[in-house]
């Protein structure tokens, strides 16, 4: 649904931002509505962000009414868009990032982190830091270390929306072809069946 | 004098006596199991009756291990049992569009594969086919009897005759067994352990066979007397069912269960979570001695309890 109206207008540069459905990280919706988030894609040039809010409706709508005026004030032009959950999943979204040459920013979920990363895109994950013994920031660390994404700061997102002009460049891709002791690699299907003697 | 009757005396030693054998016996019997279990399996060509148990979690595991299972090989794994917790709806519906989808690429490689081929590689591939019909010429006969009854396996066949490899696809190859959950939400700590038991026992009958396609029926071929046998190989990764499950294998190796131990059934295989980059998880920590084998997703954790193995990303 949010594509079909995103699609009616000019999408040239799509911010898809997704914050998890059951219970959704509040935090990351505060932080890329605010006005230095907002000052960096505009920097970036993007037209539109698409905000995946899951049940977190009201804190949306009041952060998102907000950002509207601010920009109308300035008088330039971000178009915000917000969806609650999707059921038929997020590929929807990701293909409209994938066709715009735009950017995820997603919650340290391993799910939407997996899922994003099959598209090929520049991902930003935003660690929940308030979330103890989660280990949120040590595999969104990990994983930026290796440059599959890049790793967001909820109280700080503008740096990082603005890195990942220039990540698509340096990007690993994933699933990794060689990765793993001495560079060598065994996928899990090569784990099983050495288990149960398939040898070719 | 406070000395008891000599009577109550001998039964008391005679109870230490045999309570220390027994668990002297149970310790060395454990011992056994565990080293055993990491002998070398023995060869096996595609097409051998294989079942293999999933065991499936909370919904980030779920997620994992299909990632982990992506473009299964079903011409190997010929049974597949997904074992999801009461109420996990989810995880249940992942498994039905996993084998939905497994079915969509068969027919879609079936499709490409129905091209000619080369003569040389038709050629090396009927050579194989003939080696492995030597090699297995019981289970030849049964899969002959198979392509009589079973239709939609049999068309596939004759319309590729070359292809040695069939996929095992389809509702009856695979099925969906729910297990009671060890613990619920709020429920009480003390009460934990009993729900637990009841766990573990429930896991027993799930192991020792999928439901048989026609109720007291003796299999028709021997990929229906695997799936009604015991798992070749159980697949786990994070949630708590795993645990239970694993050691409800154990409890079958400790009292040789249909000789799951000489036949080298229910080989354990534990994938940790992606997510867990410095330490194992609960699960992880629990079945790091226990399982045949043991991986780790990131490096740090290689060689974790002197046996994680470490061979990149997996998911």
């Amino acid at each position: 649904m949010a594509e079909k109206q995103a699609s009616k207008e000019q999408v040239t540069k799509v911010c898809f931002v997704t914050t998890g459905a059951t219970a959704p990280f509040e935090a990351l919706i505060e932080s890329v509505l605010s006005a230095s988030s907002i000052e960096a894609l505009q920097k970036a040039e993007y037209t539109n962000l698409l905000v995946q809010y899951g049940t977190a409706k009201q804190l949306y709508e009041s952060h998102a009414k907000a950002a509207i005026q601010r920009i109308r004030e300035q008088g330039r032009s971000l178009k915000i868009d917000g969806l609650d959950f999707d059921q038929n999943g997020l590929r929807d979204q990701f293909q409209l990032v994938q066709r715009s040459n735009g950017v995820v920013i997603s919650h340290a979920g391993s799910g939407s982190i997996l899922e994003a990363l099959r598209f090929q895109l520049p991902l930003i994950v935003v660690p929940n830091t308030s979330l103890l013994g989660n280990h949120q920031d040590e595999l969104a660390t990990a994983m930026a270390k290796n440059n599959y994404l890049i790793r967001g700061d909820v109280e700080n997102l503008a740096p990082a929306i603005l890195e990942a002009e220039q990540f698509k460049q340096k990007m690993t891709q994933f699933p990794p072809i060689t990765s793993g002791k001495h560079r060598e690699t065994k996928s899990f299907a090569g784990v099983m069946d050495e288990m149960l003697g398939f040898v070719e | 004098m406070a000395l008891p009757p000599p009577s109550n005396l001998s039964t008391l030693s005679f109870l230490l006596t045999t309570l220390a054998t027994l668990f002297v016996t149970a310790s060395l019997r454990l011992l056994v199991i565990l080293s055993n279990s990491h002998s070398r399996p023995q060869r096996r060509q595609p097409g051998t009756p294989t079942r293999i148990l999933i065991v499936l979690g909370s919904g980030g595991h779920t997620h994992e291990m299909f990632y982990l299972l992506r473009g299964l090989d079903t011409s190997k794994y010929t049974h597949r049992t997904y074992v999801v917790s009461s109420g996990d709806a989810f995880s249940a519906q992942r498994a039905v569009e996993f084998e939905q989808n497994l079915e969509t690429l068969a027919k879609e490689r079936g499709t490409a594969e129905a091209q000619p081929e080369p003569p040389s590689q038709a050629q090396s591939q009927s050579q194989s086919q003939s080696q492995s019909q030597s090699q297995s010429q019981g289970q030849q006969k049964q899969d002959t009897t198979e392509e009589g009854v079973g239709g939609g396996v049999a068309t596939r066949r004759r319309r590729a005759p070359t292809i040695l490899r069939t996929p095992h696809l389809g509702r009856q190859h695979y099925n969906i067994a729910t297990i009671p959950r060890a613990r619920l939400i709020h429920q009480s700590l003390l009460t934990t352990p009993f729900t637990s038991l009841y766990t573990l026992l429930s896991a027993i009958p799930i192991l020792l066979s999928s439901p048989p396609l026609l109720p007291d029926s003796p299999p028709q071929d021997a990929f229906e007397a695997a799936a009604c046998d015991l798992p070749d190989l159980i697949i786990t990764n994070g949630p708590a069912t795993a645990v239970i499950v694993v050691l409800a294998s154990l409890l079958l190796k400790f009292f040789n269960v249909r000789g799951v131990q000489g036949r080298g059934k229910c080989r354990t295989v534990y994938v940790e979570s992606f997510a867990r980059v410095k330490t194992l998880s609960l699960s992880g920590r629990l079945l790091l001695r226990v399982v045949d084998r043991f991986l780790v997703q990131w490096e740090e954790l290689e060689g974790a309890g002197g046996r994680a193995e470490f061979w990149g990303l997996l998911v």
